[in-house]
């Protein structure tokens, strides 16, 4: 800490690919989705202890932001100073429009707000006031408009801007900073107001690397503008319907592209020949495009490609022999397509894949033994498909493999054995009705495993004994009907359990709120269609990381977790039954 | 208690701090300029001057650094910080690398 520079992009950056959404710290939308993904700072790590001593200065911060009306203004300390006391306030949700004053002219580098409430076009003043030194501000989720865009314009040192769903946010707006010619990163996803007309703004930018349209529906003929930006390397057009093979054509120059996406776009293989020439291409997503194997000749000659998703492209096994020409792959995502065994062969040979995914295509058990050589699989996706037992054999040597979904197939107790050697197993989907204690019995050696998913099977409580080898557990779910309280005492021991799914078993009873309320690290809990009641509740207490908690069709209201949450769970946000 | 195992710092106003080597060392700057060989006059005098530290500013540090050897070894209270000093002390702070 101390002096340490504060330019931190490039690592956000990098860490926004590796972990989508967890840098989306105040989330607004009410999706359940984010548990999962974005677990944002925890109450316990903001309190000192937890070994590591904190540093006078963090000390200090934290000092300042308690006492944050005290502060007229940080215009006299260094920048960088300022900038982690900007931070903190952002971060421990103090900063408001009275607080930001102080922050008037402070030379701050970067102004990270995504998400943030309450920010308005009447920030706006202050965020530019930081002039030539401000490089990055990220506004996205914010109220701010068209107006508040102008301020910006003599910030001309800015190299990232995130307006991300600022719906007030139009043509008008572009043009207003299309001056900011050093801007190297530009994002306005889920824009309905983005025009070709204001596009032409886009032309000037021409140090962007990295231009973010996602969900924009009023950009077609726009990319024209793109023409010129030689330096761009990533281009989201994810979920842009408008966007046709004619809008292809002007990125068939951008030669540095590395990264383009255009899923469920009408771009077709016409389309697709536009992109021969992206020698440095290496990800192409293509997932619910209308392309067909005659894509495949353009594909073959991005060398440098490594992830190619063609999920959803409705693809059948005419002119799947191509496949055997992408030897470089990383990444291919064959899902929902028509394709059968017989476009296994062709894959046997991209022996660089670390993931596959072959959900719902219709893959039988004897073809796999195709997949025996791909010996750097990590990630294996079989959902839905007709994969059975005798299939699995064809797995067992696959020795790298982390994470495998069987959920939805024929798999049954008697072939699980196959899978008992693959000890760097981290996530297993066993969603199999057929799957019963007898299965969970073969599986005891694959003591890494952090996820299990047995939903649909059939576990019992004398199944639950073998749970206790999977001690490093992060999320369990157990859906089948079988479990009673007896069974959950085998559960309450699985102490990194961060979500715990037990719904459907109607044999709870509050009994087994009481068994897991040491689990204090759950986030996630789901105690559905069961016998708990209101009265069962008090036990969750401890739970104080909890963020999600489920209990439809049981003896308990809305009301009853609401008081819940005041008195003892501050950081619950989601919870069933709701307030009606 | 040796003397070679103690350290005095001398704030802005000409007060001497005599405090242990290993509290001290707790700032990365204290700690570079006692280890770092040859280049520092403080190194051979176990003694250094900080005429931007005021008196006050300086004796809060020193209690931080015995603060911190507490908190080492388990004993994790707060450390108070008085919201007039808070300015000042953060300066500091950032200047020692504490």
């Amino acid at each position: 800490m101390g002096g340490a520079c504060s330019r931190k992009s490039d690592q956000r950056d990098n860490e926004e690919i590796l972990h989508r959404g967890v840098s989306r710290k105040y989330c607004k939308s009410g999706s359940s989705k984010w548990l999962a993904t974005s677990f944002s700072r925890p109450a316990i790590d903001i309190q000192l202890g937890r070994g590591n001593c904190p540093p006078l200065m963090d000390l200090c911060i934290r000092k300042i932001c308690e006492d944050i009306d005290r502060y007229n203004t940080f215009s006299k300390i260094p920048r960088d100073i300022s900038q982690q006391i900007f931070n903190e306030l952002v971060y421990s949700q103090r900063l408001t429009d009275v607080s930001l004053k102080a922050f008037r002219d402070c030379a701050i580098q970067d102004l990270y707000l995504g998400e943030y409430p309450g920010v308005n076009d009447s920030w706006m003043d202050v965020i530019s006031s930081q002039g030539p030194s401000l490089l990055s501000v990220d506004l996205s989720g914010s109220e701010v408009t068209d107006t508040g865009l102008l301020h910006l314009k003599d910030c001309t040192n800015l190299l990232a801007l995130n307006f991300d769903y600022c719906d007030q946010i139009s043509d008008r707006g572009l043009e207003l900073i299309s001056g900011l010619s050093n801007l190297t990163s530009l994002s306005f996803r889920r824009n309905n107001a983005i025009t070709a007309k204001g596009m032409s703004a886009f032309a000037n930018l021409v140090n962007l690397v990295k231009l973010d349209l996602e969900r924009c529906p009023e950009i077609h003929g726009g990319l024209i503008n793109l023409k010129g930006l030689s330096k761009l390397e990533s281009l989201n057009l994810k979920c842009c319907n408008c966007i046709t093979n004619d809008d292809m054509k002007p990125l068939s120059g951008l030669t540095n592209l590395k990264a383009l996406q255009i899923s469920c776009s009408k771009v077709t293989d016409v389309g697709i020949t536009f992109l021969k020439g992206l020698h440095k291409l290496s990800l192409l997503n293509l997932e619910g495009c209308p392309v067909t194997a005659a894509c495949f000749d353009s594909l073959s000659a991005l060398a440098a490609l490594l992830y190619l998703n063609l999920n959803r492209c409705n693809l059948t096994d005419d002119g799947c022999e191509n496949f055997s020409r992408f030897r470089n792959l990383k990444v291919l995502n064959l899902g929902f397509n028509e394709i059968t065994d017989a476009c296994l062969v062709h894959l046997k040979g991209l022996t660089n894949l670390e993931s596959l995914n072959l959900d719902s295509c219709r893959i039988g058990d004897e073809r796999l033994v195709n997949l025996t050589g791909l010996r750097h699989l990590k990630c294996l996706e079989l959902s839905d498909t007709e994969v059975g037992s005798s299939g699995l054999r064809h797995l067992s040597g696959l020795a790298n493999l982390e994470s495998l979904n069987l959920s939805f197939t024929a798999v049954d107790d008697g072939g699980l054995r196959k899978l008992s050697g693959l000890s760097s197993l981290k996530s297993l989907n066993l969603d199999v009705r057929q799957i019963s204690d007898v299965g969970l019995a073969a599986l005891t050696s694959l003591t890494g495993l952090t996820h299990l998913d047995l939903f649909g099977a059939r576990i019992t409580d004398v199944g639950t004994n073998h749970l206790r080898n999977f001690k490093n557990l992060r999320s369990l779910e157990i859906c089948g009907g079988g479990l009673t309280d007896t069974g959950v005492k085998n559960i309450k021991n699985l102490s990194y359990l961060r979500l715990l799914n037990l719904s459907q078993n109607s044999n709870l009873t509050d009994k087994t709120l009481e068994l897991i309320s040491g689990l204090t690290e759950l986030v996630s809990l789901n105690v559905s269609n069961s016998r708990i009641t209101s009265a069962g509740l008090r036990h969750l207490k401890t739970l104080k990381n909890m963020k999600s908690l489920t209990l439809e069709g049981c003896k308990v209201t809305a009301s009853d977790i609401k008081r819940l949450q005041s008195t003892d769970l501050p950081n619950l946000a989601f919870w069933m039954p709701q307030l009606k | 208690m040796k003397k070679e195992d103690m350290v005095k710092l001398i704030s802005a106003e000409g007060f001497e701090f005599v405090i242990d080597k290993d509290a001290a060392m707790v700032s990365q700057t204290i700690y570079n300029m006692l280890t770092s060989p040859g280049s520092f006059a403080e190194t051979q005098h176990g003694e250094v001057t900080f005429p931007e530290i005021s008196t006050t500013i300086l004796e809060k540090i020193c209690k931080y650094f015995y603060w911190h050897l507490q908190f080492a070894s388990g004993k994790e209270t707060e450390f108070p910080i008085e919201p007039e000093l808070t300015l000042e002390l953060m300066m500091a702070a950032n200047y020692l690398h504490t």
